[in-house]
């Protein structure tokens, strides 16, 4: 009996124990896992929109993230923006309430301020205190729209969906008139040497500079990537660009409205990275318009 | 070699699929039978009875949207009426992405003159599909030995004879499926709602070891002989990567009980199927005159490439 | 076995050479074969098995006298994930990206058998410093078949070492694949048997 005694008390101890060293690790890396990760995002943001580090941001270049909830009451759903807008000198959040047919249903201020608002706990706890149940929320995504002095920059998306393997993250950039300026693939687990050649600049440049339109057409041709389309796209990696300069123009122009020339090996990661990105930018310019719609006519002083 | 429980195993099985099937039969809605995705683009509504011609024809009486967005409804081409009118299939201006439920909305089904109500539906793929193909897809396609590597120390050291082999996968595919079930419940009623994730790999390694010990006790007293046959191989079992990458693959993917279940018989039967497979080659390789540095492990290692080669061909594969 | 009579240098090169984990005791293979294909990731899961093998065996060896031999390999599993979720949960903070590449495998260390084996072996009958050269040895040991293996399958399969270009093309694909891990390791453990064996030969040559 006493050795049952004695067993049980060394288990529990060391059990307790091993979970007070794992909950403190837990609780430091915790904050430095959250800091990467934002310091990460910020750099992904930079690189897309062309600032490196010998060229850098200017000054008024400001990102301002708007997050989307879907709410749901009963049978009815409703789509909720969080949207920064300005108060006096700083930036608060205000989210409002819009339903299926564009149409602003309400809104309500946020007590939450944007450097607190990147974490989705902090946000579901203001949320709360406007949406009483039985409404009930869930998070859908975020947008970073950048501007530069008075006008919008870019709109950046952040992005998941089904790849080849398992998922697929990118952060993508369009410019105003929905035209990708670039696209990041942030995180993927295909195959090494064939579905991870996404990440290469020979896949992912090729989505630069498509137009809105091409884009809702755009395929996937399984087709070899020509040598003088793969070393434009490749350009500007630190290696002597072997194209002359007048050259460029033409190669970029000849290339311009072609379809996406899929990675040899990987046709199906190819085309879940097109047809991803394509679902993500036609579904963003539809919600966008809604969104600066309601926002012209209800007159919600956004900062952005 | 008889297993005394088998004959109840099969009609279990049966029922089971049974109760899916039927599950996946009716739908919400006492007017509408059937609602299933048709093709590439098209989605097929079977009523219990005709809809009338004028209320089927306009497509504004139909609204699909995809589940996680209800603001972006999908456009209708066209909408076809059968002959009997039972039958109405929608056509739409693009390729349907089956793998979302969409939600169909049907505003006052009008039947002979009266209105049936409106129905809000739900159309996905048969979920009988989906739990076969993580069924198949973690024995074949995604083989746990093959495929992704796991389990290999044990896979090498118990594949040399084609009695040992078997008993070793019947052994691990009843250790995994029990602690795979008992990983799922911890980690969807106290690790996921308390936060308390890094905790998984404490936690599911602790719960593997407690099944060992439970299957260990309970095959003592209900089956001696079955004991005496597979016993020796429980010890094995706590070394092998795949009865904790089980569930922690469980955990990543957010998988609810069924899929769980597939899940874990999908990686037993294909650690058994992988086993069998090397011992019936390491029998023969016994036989064969293999150089001495290649003799034991490394020859064994070579076949175990040429099968990886082999099961490379079932990737990217998809049923359902 | 009785405690140790090896000095330090001898315990790490043990690890290394005479009982190498991968080569030698055909052990925590799954590794090996599914990620080494890139020098990167052998050094980073060289690193964290290493942590975790030190880590444990000084635990296990501070500890020895007061586990309950009824508790022995519950003791050892315990300690053992404990010292995986702490590196699991520093490399996913610290080094989110190389993280990601390893999947689960980081994870599974706590399923590797060699650690439980030497804990049984060496560090619960030895003290805390010679459990700790042992634990060096076996960690160096692990990481040194690991980068050799995902030197020959990094360089033969996509021309770059440590992601620097040094062939300028791509010698053959397969070799980055999982069905080439077990060739390699395969051959690489013929590899060490051949040695073993003029060893031996030259040896037996030398006493005659």
């Amino acid at each position: 009996m006493k050795e049952i005694i004695r067993i049980t008390v060394g288990l529990t101890v060391s059990c307790l124990i091993a979970a007070l060293v794992m909950g403190s690790v837990f609780v430091i890396t915790d904050n430095a896992k959250k800091h990467n990760e934002h310091v990460n995002v910020q750099q992904t943001v930079l690189g897309l929109l062309g600032y490196t580090k010998s060229r850098p941001a200017p000054s008024d270049l400001r990102l301002y993230t708007i997050y989307r909830y879907i709410i749901s009451d009963g049978d009815t759903s409703t789509l909720g923006y969080m949207l920064p807008v300005l108060k006096g000198d700083s930036v608060g959040y205000q989210l409002a309430v819009i339903d299926l047919d564009g149409q602003l249903v309400n809104q309500f201020k946020l007590g939450v301020t944007p450097e607190k608002a990147s974490e989705p706990t902090e946000r579901s706890a203001a949320l709360k205190e406007v949406l009483k149940p039985p409404r009930t929320f869930v998070y859908a995504d975020s947008t970073i729209i950048a501007k530069l002095g008075q006008r919008r920059l870019a709109y950046l998306l952040p992005g998941e969906f089904p790849g080849f393997k398992t998922f697929i993250d990118v952060m993508l950039a369009l410019d105003p008139s929905f035209k990708i300026i670039g696209l990041e693939i942030t995180e993927q687990e295909e195959d090494p040497g064939l579905g991870a050649e996404i990440k290469q600049d020979y896949f992912k440049n090729q989505f630069r500079g498509k137009s809105f339109e091409k884009l809702k057409a755009l395929h996937v041709i399984k087709e070899p990537l020509p040598e003088e389309y793969k070393e434009y796209l490749e350009r500007g990696k630190g290696r002597e660009s072997p194209i002359p300069e007048g050259e460029l123009e033409i190669i970029r122009s000849k290339y311009q409205d072609k379809d996406i020339y899929a990675l040899t090996g990987a046709t199906i990661s190819s085309k879940a990275v097109t047809d991803g990105v394509k679902n993500m930018v036609t579904k963003f310019a539809y919600r966008i318009t809604r969104l600066d719609s309601v926002i012209t006519r209800q007159h919600i002083p956004v900062a952005f | 070699m008889k297993i005394s429980g088998g004959n109840y195993l099969f009609p279990a099985i049966l029922a089971i699929m049974g109760i899916f099937l039927l599950a996946g039969c009716t739908t919400d809605h006492r007017f509408v039978k059937k609602t299933a995705f048709k093709e590439a683009d098209a989605i097929i509504i079977e009523f219990a009875g005709p809809v009338d011609e004028a209320w089927a024809g306009n497509a504004s009486n139909f609204e699909v949207y995809e589940k996680p967005d209800p603001d972006i409804k999908l456009k209708i081409q066209k909408v076809t009426v059968s002959a009997d009118r039972k039958t109405v299939i929608l056509t739409f201006a693009d390729a349907l992405n089956k793998n979302q439920p969409h939600i169909l909305t049907m505003h006052s089904i009008s039947s002979e003159g009266k209105s049936m109500g409106t129905a809000i539906l739900s159309v996905k793929k048969v979920y009988l599909g989906y739990l076969f193909s993580i069924l198949i897809g973690a024995m074949i396609i995604n083989n746990f030995v093959f495929t992704k590597y796991l389990g290999l120390c044990v896979f090498f050291g118990t594949s040399q004879k084609k009695s040992t082999a078997v008993g070793m996968g019947i052994t691990f595919t009843i250790v995994i499926v029990v602690s795979a079930m008992m990983s799922w419940f911890l980690y969807d009623f106290v690790l996921q709602p308390f936060r308390l994730n890094f905790l998984q790999i404490v936690v599911f390694i602790g719960l593997v070891s407690l099944s060992v010990q439970a299957v260990d006790t309970i095959l003592r007293k209900v089956n001696p002989l079955l004991f005496k046959a597979f016993g020796v191989y429980l010890v094995l079992v706590i070394a092998n990567c795949i009865i904790i990458a089980v569930p922690l693959i469980l955990a990543d993917n957010q998988y609810n009980a069924f899929e769980s279940l597939m899940l874990a018989l999908g990686a037993g039967l294909g650690f058994l199927t992988a086993l069998f497979l090397m011992s019936s080659v390491r029998e023969r390789l016994e036989l064969a005159n293999v150089p001495p540095t290649y003799r034991g492990l490394p020859i064994a290692f070579v076949v175990a490439g040429l099968f990886a080669l082999a099961f490379l061909g079932f990737s990217g594969m998809s049923i359902f | 076995m009785p405690a140790t009579t090896k000095t330090n240098f001898q315990l790490v090169s043990n690890g290394i050479l005479d009982e190498n984990p991968i080569f030698r005791l055909a052990l925590s293979m799954c590794p090996a074969v599914g990620i080494s294909t890139t020098v990167m990731n052998g050094l980073m899961l060289g690193t964290a098995v290493l942590f975790v093998q030190v880590f444990s065996s000084c635990t296990i060896a501070a500890i020895k006298n007061h586990i309950h031999p009824r508790i022995r390999i519950p003791t050892y599993t315990l300690t053992i994930a404990t010292w995986v979720t702490v590196i699991d949960l520093v490399l996913a903070a610290y080094m989110p990206a190389a993280y990601k590449e390893m999947g689960i495998f980081v994870k599974l260390i706590v399923a590797f058998a060699i650690i439980t084996m030497r804990l049984e072996i060496f560090a619960c009958k030895n003290s805390v410093s010679a459990s700790f050269w042992d634990g060096i040895g076996m960690g160096l040991g692990f990481m040194f078949g690991m980068v050799s293996l995902g030197l020959v399958r990094e360089l033969l399969g996509m021309g770059t070492i440590l992601g620097y270009d040094v062939l300028g093309f791509r010698p053959l694909l397969f070799f980055v694949l999982p069905a080439a891990g077990f060739f390699c390791v395969g051959i690489m453990m013929a590899m060490f048997n051949y040695i073993e064996l003029v060893y031996n030969r030259k040896k037996r040559a030398k006493q005659v």
